[in-house]
């Protein structure tokens, strides 16, 4: 997840990104006025989280996970988004902001700064919560020998 | 058979639900927000996201808010809420090996690859009240009138922290197979493993695998396949699978098992890209994991371990240490005790079906009791006349169910958390 150009890395790194700053490049994507279809109105869904257990190595289904996806068509071109839990807002400025880039739309230039700073955020806190984990790592002693 | 209506109204019952909404802002504290639920209350969250099956931390703590800290309340909220809305789809099965592991000790490897990394936890310290917490936040005057304990500070600030790139921590499954002490799967179970090589090992990337069971969508039906297993125990009630899972060691079944790890982390949340076909991260969910080594009874030929497994939405240890014992006694399929026994255990452990079935006793039984006065005065009765006609005993014959129990075969059979506790008089 490091290119906010490739749609992939984007995705991921618009569903990282704070609502906020997506709905303020969405809003000013908009208010040009572009043509504006709603593919997918956002909506809260389910996502099944599926893990592979590591005794017979057979997926089981673990629950579910709320995240709310939107894709729209913006001048033509589609976007689409799909962020963490129930965000109807932030999920329709992603669809929105993912549209403007493949676009190349004029706020490209500042989104992709912006989703960038959400690459670097991500890869700091991983970093740290990595640095204080293993700060913690200990070393158990056995004493056979001494009893 | 009959049933109640209630006609006191519905202006009646609003005012119930208002005394029960006052209790929740009695007092001269603040009202609790939803952000400092998610942030602080993170084990309560947690339960409530296990239960309900549903993770979704924000949603969670707004659950355990509006149930006023019932967890099992909360779950109830969010399987409610879970049944209103769509599927988008299931994800690609994620290994345990992708967990980004914030604490991960090992009981059974001493110098487990990786290291023993302890993480944020209590369990080497003394368990004794704070009460520095009291009057911790915004100013308020601390329990023994000290100020400068107020203001809470982070304790890890000072850390001189160690470099390197963040990296995930091998699994101890994957060390025990390397020896060879690892009970492989049976192949031609159930017609599991498609993805199996030729000598039943899989290399965990293969694509192709048995479509596991969704206990969501289809009930369990028994004798249960692992996937089912293990889906619901996921979302059992915590303390339900504790009990069970303390049950088998306690001495009701035969699992007493060693801990080959313990973990707590985070599981990347991927769905097929639409436009893309890649696989890409939504989120990540926080997740426990346990697993544990236990003999395997019948090979007594060759040696080896068999394993119990649990894995849990958020930071809950004990409950996911239990479903590895339950999952290890399940996989005995002992007749005689509790543990072992699938259905006992599978029937008993769901938050939501307990729930249901113990708090529909509040509701209105009028005409089951009046079913059973109506019988026990009978009995009674009858007895008096034998009396009258000189029985020497004098007792009634004990020809009726004088136990006074009613049939005990109307527990919710749907997984629809609002019918499983509706009804009035059974």
């Amino acid at each position: 997840m490091d290119d906010p150009r490739n749609r992939s890395d984007r995705f991921e790194l618009i569903a990282a990104t704070d609502g906020d700053v997506l709905e303020r490049f969405a809003d000013s994507v908009l208010a040009e006025e572009p043509a504006l279809r709603v593919l997918q109105e956002p909506r809260p869904q389910l996502v099944m989280q599926r893990v592979r257990e590591p005794v017979e190595r057979r997926p089981f289904n673990l629950g579910e996970v709320v995240a709310t996806p939107a894709e729209v068509s913006l001048d033509g071109t589609r976007g689409f988004a799909m962020v963490p839990g129930k965000a109807e807002r932030a999920a329709f400025s992603g669809a929105v902001v993912d549209a403007a880039v493949a676009a190349d739309h004029a706020v490209t230039e500042k989104v992709v700064a912006a989703l960038s700073r959400t690459a670097d955020a991500y890869k700091d806190e991983r970093r740290r919560e990595w640095a204080e984990s293993r700060h913690t790592t200990v070393e158990f002693e056995t004493m056979e020998d001494d009893l | 058979m009959g049933y109640v209506a209630v006609t006191a109204g519905e202006e009646i019952i609003g005012r119930a639900e208002d005394l029960f909404e006052k209790q929740r802002l009695e007092g001269d504290s603040e009202t609790l927000s939803v952000d400092q639920l998610d942030d602080q209350l993170s084990r309560l969250t947690a339960q409530a996201m296990s239960e309900g099956g549903l993770y979704a931390p924000r949603l969670a703590a707004l659950a355990v808010k509006q149930a006023q800290g019932d967890t099992v309340e909360a779950a109830f909220l969010l399987r409610a809420y879970r049944s209103t809305l769509e599927r988008w789809e299931e994800t690609e099965p994620v290994d345990p090996d992708e967990l980004f592991a914030t604490r991960r000790v090992s009981p059974a490897y001493k110098d487990v690859p990786g290291g023993q990394i302890l993480g944020p936890t209590k369990d080497y310290t003394q368990r004794l009240l704070d009460f520095d917490l009291d009057g911790e936040a915004n100013g308020t005057e601390s329990a023994d009138g000290d100020d400068a304990a107020d203001e809470p500070s982070d304790p890890t600030a000072d850390w001189d922290l160690p470099d390197g790139e963040p990296t995930t921590v091998q699994n101890v499954m994957e060390v025990l197979r390397d020896d060879g002490l690892v009970h492989d799967p049976d192949e031609t179970a159930d017609g599991a493993d498609e993805g199996a090589d030729a000598d039943g090992a899989d290399d965990g990337t293969d694509d192709e695998y048995e479509e596991p069971a969704d206990t969501t969508r289809e009930p369990v039906t028994h004798p249960p396949d692992r996937d089912e297993v293990l889906q619901e125990l996921a979302r059992g009630e915590t303390g339900a699978v504790t009990a069970l899972g303390y049950s088998a060691m306690r001495g009701y079944g035969q699992v007493h098992p060693t801990l080959a790890e313990v973990r707590v982390g985070k599981l990347p949340v991927r769905i097929t890209h639409p436009y893309t076909g890649d696989a890409v991260r939504v989120t990540d969910a926080e997740v426990t994991e346990s697993e544990a080594v236990v003999p395997v009874y019948e090979k007594r030929e060759d040696p080896q371990f068999a394993f119990g497994y649990g894995l849990s939405f958020g930071r809950n240890e004990r409950k996911a240490i239990a479903m590895t014992i339950l999952d290890a006694s399940i996989q005995l399929d002992g007749a005689d005790e509790p543990a072992e026994n699938p259905e006992f255990v599978l029937d008993t452990v769901d938050g939501m079906d307990s729930f249901g079935f113990i708090e529909h006793l509040k509701l209105p039984h009028y005409v089951t009791f009046q079913s059973i006065l109506d019988r026990i005065r009978a009995i009674r009765e009858r007895g008096e006349i034998d009396g009258a006609d000189a029985d020497v005993d004098g007792a009634p014959e004990a020809d009726a169910d004088v136990d006074g129990a009613p049939e005990a075969d109307d527990r919710p059979e749907t997984d629809d958390p609002v019918a499983a506790t509706g009804g009035d008089d059974d």
